[in-house]
């Protein structure tokens, strides 16, 4: 498991004096990855300012503090989440948009999106919600801001610590060399019969 | 010697402090015009302070040399502009020195960001530079202007020529080369219509790129010390110079608000049609301007 | 229209359906010649290629849709194949937009286009599985044991 948990790196002194600054100017990675990047505009525009709080957006992975991952990851984007995520300089923070990247959402049946975002990169913050409304937004950011404050917000250097552990979640699903199920369940009599057992399973469960 | 580096020390951070206070009321104000609350005014200092406190990446030991230059050479540009009568050191004032300054500040950027190697990085230093030799043309044009009527190059000569009043300021003598110059300045800030060097959703915010922590924050300072010096020059020239450092900020902080709400308002023109717009409508006013101080008004007034 | 066609093609069932629409039904080795008379005699657009999974009754059809602009008629081309080893031909020499739909059903079904030289894979990335769309794929297991399940929360009062 995890060899350097939350508890154990939080910022200290003098972090959090600059942390006072780092709070109050955000700057947002807009990397809309799924559904829930239609609930961003709304966000940003006049009705419910989020340039008030001193977020603004920005545009490359280098300039930006907030990785923002909204709705469902597939395997494919997994693979450009962590490559933008690698690129951002430090201090940096991940924030997971939805309920697609707590547990799946609507989509954790699927056999092409994951179902845990915070086995791959280190989530610092989650919104419910499919899709948060934009209230829930802000109200989430400030969330934010309080946890950079207090120091309590380190992903970055949990992703830095344990960074094998990472690498062996990612490697998982990315560079998968034998197949997941059990080869070729081929006549409907057995495909039928296993849907029972697991059903039975469930149902004790 | 010791007293004059402190000066001109002092005199560099408060310009880049100004600049700052301009940028961040700027955007409070732009925000009114899309009727919503902005960031508070103090918004722009916050976020140098925090891009100085940030890891930064940087690929060449060009790049660290150059984000240095760009922001030493509009430093030194801002040395010989007179805040009001006052200069931290003794001298005229000469424009063509401003003149002269001043690109070597957008070069040390152009050759810093693209010494990282990304291809958006050379196509926004590309639209730059270009656009910076669509607006010398007018500018230039104005400066022609400004010798042609007064017979020297001395900013502060210019400023007490200006003395006598609200009506011998050179923008109810000069009507067409303040329509210029104002054009010209909203390409030397890199505002609306004119910005396609920043442009974000289209080359990935351009030459700022592969910026990241400290660069950035060199990169800011660049811009409010830029802010400084091209609202200055056109107080001075068009505006009277202001008799004291706080009239002078107020006349800069109205010209800032213009180009401002001239930018909350426009789209943004392609690097060629700003290029043609800039040398012929700019351009052909000034020139129309040169033409006037040079046949109807010749002589010192 | 129909009657036409029946003439034309021997061993190839026509139904008419409602309205403009026709239906035929052929196995996968004359799928082509099929589409080939039918492109002949007026059906000039091919609008889908897509494929359905009979697994009660062991077998794949690979259904071609196809419009005539000048007839303003419809056909379904149902190109009916054994479910362990599907095999079609290629579609790809009569319209070039076949090659798309060509490698989508390679990849999600396992079809086997002859003669179709790029069957790469399009969307899945790194897929050692059974082709996802059949319909003895468990999607919910695969989902339960290569990303891992989140236990649910326990709520006062819900």
């Amino acid at each position: 498991m995890l060899k350097v948990s939350r508890e154990e790196i939080l910022d200290g002194k003098f972090e959090r004096v600059l942390n006072f600054f780092r709070s109050r100017s955000l700057w947002m990675l807009y990397y809309c990855t799924g559904c829930g990047a239609v609930e961003l505009p709304p966000t940003m525009t006049s009705r419910f300012d989020m340039e008030r709080f001193g977020i603004g957006p920005m545009a490359t992975p280098r300039q930006a503090d907030i990785l923002l991952v909204t709705g469902y990851v597939s395997v494919k984007t997994l693979k450009r989440i962590v490559r933008s995520y690698e690129q951002m300089p430090e201090p940096k923070w991940v924030v997971g948009f939805g309920s697609c990247p707590v547990n799946g959402g609507i989509y954790w049946k699927s056999y092409a999106t994951i179902n845990q975002l915070d086995r791959y990169i280190p989530v610092d913050l989650s919104l419910n919600g499919c899709m948060p409304r934009p209230q829930a937004v802000i109200d989430g950011f400030v969330n934010l801001m309080e946890m950079i404050k207090k120091g309590e917000a380190v992903g970055y250097k949990k992703y830095r610590l344990n960074y094998e552990w990472y690498k062996r979640n990612q490697a998982e699903v990315l560079e998968r060399t034998e197949p997941v199920l059990r080869p070729g369940i081929a006549s409907v009599a057995k495909a039928q019969e296993t849907k029972k057992k697991i059903s039975i399973v469930e149902g004790v469960k | 010697m010791l007293l004059s580096v402190v000066k001109v020390l002092g005199h560099a951070f408060f310009v880049m402090a100004v600049g700052l206070l301009f940028m961040g009321i700027g955007r409070r104000f732009s925000a009114r015009f899309h009727r919503r609350y902005g960031p508070p005014v103090w918004q722009s200092y916050i976020d140098v302070i925090k891009c100085f406190s940030r890891k930064s990446i940087s690929h060449h030991w060009i790049m660290d040399m150059g984000s240095v230059m760009g922001l030493a050479g509009l430093v030194a540009a801002a040395m010989f502009l007179p805040v009001g009568r006052y200069l931290p050191f003794q001298s005229t004032g000469p424009i063509i020195v401003i003149l002269y300054l001043m690109p070597i500040g957008y070069l040390g950027m152009a050759m810093g960001v693209s010494a990282s190697g990304n291809p958006l990085a050379s196509i926004g230093i590309g639209r730059a530079l270009t656009l910076m030799l669509g607006y010398e043309v007018p500018f230039a044009t104005i400066v022609l202007c400004m010798i042609a009527a007064f017979n020297s190059t001395s900013l502060v000569a210019l400023g007490q020529a200006q003395q006598a009043g609200f009506l011998s300021w050179n923008i109810i003598t000069m009507p067409f080369g303040f329509v210029a110059g104002i054009i010209a300045l909203q390409a030397m800030l890199a505002e609306k219509p004119f910005d396609t060097m920043i442009a974000p959703s289209e080359i990935a915010s351009g030459p700022m790129v592969e910026l990241s922590g400290k660069f950035l924050g060199l990169a800011f300072l660049q811009h409010s010390v830029g802010i400084f010096i091209e609202t200055g020059l056109i107080v001075t020239l068009f505006l009277g110079g202001g008799p004291g450092i706080g009239l002078f900020i107020l006349k800069q902080f109205l010209v800032y608000m213009l180009s401002l709400a001239i930018n909350a308002i426009f789209a943004r023109y392609r690097v060629e049609q700003a290029t043609k717009f800039l040398w012929f409508t700019a351009g052909g006013l000034a020139f129309i301007q040169l033409v006037i101080n040079m046949y109807l008004r010749s002589g010192t007034i | 229209m129909a009657r036409k066609l029946r003439k034309l093609l021997a061993g190839v069932t026509v139904n008419e359906r409602y309205g403009n629409r026709m239906e035929l039904v052929t196995d996968g080795q004359r799928a082509v010649s099929t589409l080939v008379v039918l492109k002949s005699s007026g059906f000039e657009h091919l609008s889908n290629i897509t494929c359905v999974d009979w697994i009660d009754e062991n077998r794949m059809d690979v259904t071609y849709n196809l419009w005539s602009y000048t007839h303003r008629l419809h056909a379904v081309i149902k190109a009916q194949t054994h479910r362990d080893a599907p095999e079609v031909s290629t579609a790809l020499d009569i319209w070039p937009q076949a090659q798309v739909y060509e490698r989508e059903i390679h990849e999600m079904f396992g079809v086997e286009f002859t003669g179709n030289p790029d069957l790469s894979p399009l969307f899945l990335h790194n897929w050692r599985d059974i082709p996802p769309l059949r319909k003895d794929f468990d999607t919910e297991e695969y989902s339960r044991r290569a990303y891992g399940v989140v236990d649910g929360v326990e709520e006062a009062g819900v």
